[in-house]
């Protein structure tokens, strides 16, 4: 006990584990550690494309059967599928941001669990997570694959998708701001 | 006499938090005291700078794991 209130006082403690980063620490922090991802498996950081595969094989385990869909019939798609969970690095990348995130709550002695407010938010979140979802996967990805490794790819599609993501944050506010206010 | 208006945004995610401190702070008159209580981090940290940048006086409590009192005191 003695230790945890000396913890709690130290000024490196709360540096590194409580305080939050600056964006410009964020941000320097995110562009070395996507370099390490690039350099180990040879792709650009992603998250979205994962969840698809998360479906799919979700969709397996209760019998369904995913061979015919135009988005899987790829070789490299099939590939991945028949490779599993372990063999896929995205899904353990992702895995490992829900844990990390977890770690650092807990570390910052913050995590909580979060009452739901009303049937509105879980609504909104429903939506909101469709959204997302269908509009990653027809764009081919989200903010992280699409935009920030088409832009540190040096690809002018990532500058496309940040024009148009702008706008739609525009009007996500704006539905933010008349329906959650 | 300055008064004091407590914010609940306990379960509510950014950017809700700061939109609705900017929205109570201006109903206030310069010297009243807004209490805004939240329970995401990230509202702990845009909600201080945006009073800050504003010129308010700022004060962060940390009243129980993961919960805050950002208390703001309307400057001008």
């Amino acid at each position: 006990m003695d230790f945890f209130n000396k913890l709690k006082d130290n000024p490196f403690y709360s540096r590194w584990f409580k305080a939050p980063y600056s964006y410009v620490t964020g941000a320097i922090l995110l562009s070395l550690l996507q370099i390490a991802i690039l350099a180990t498996t040879g792709n650009p950081w992603g998250v979205s494309g994962a969840f698809a595969n998360w479906g799919a094989w979700l969709f397996q385990l209760i019998g369904g059967s995913v061979d015919n869909w135009y988005y899987f019939s790829s070789p490299g798609a099939q590939a991945t599928l028949e490779g599993g969970f372990l063999n896929n690095g995205a899904s353990l990348l992702n895995l490992g941001i829900i844990f990390g995130a977890l770690a650092s709550s807990l570390l910052a002695s913050q995590l909580k669990i979060k009452k739901i407010k009303s049937i509105r938010q879980i609504v909104a979140a429903v939506l909101g997570g469709l959204l997302m979802g269908y509009g990653a996967r027809i764009a081919f990805g989200c903010n992280i694959g699409a935009l920030y490794g088409g832009i540190v790819s040096l690809s002018f599609s990532g500058w496309v998708f940040a024009f148009f993501m702008f706008f739609g944050a525009v009007v996500g506010s704006k539905l933010l701001v008349k329906y959650f206010m | 006499m300055a008064k004091e208006v407590i914010l609940d945004c306990m379960g509510e995610a950014c950017p809700i938090p700061l939109v609705k401190a900017e929205n109570s702070l201006k109903e206030l008159e310069v010297g009243d005291v807004l209490v805004v209580q939240v329970d995401h981090s990230c509202a702990m940290k845009n909600v201080p700078e945006w009073a800050r940048k504003e010129g308010h006086f700022v004060d962060i409590e940390e009243v129980d794991d993961g919960e805050w009192e950002i208390i703001i005191e309307k400057a001008k």
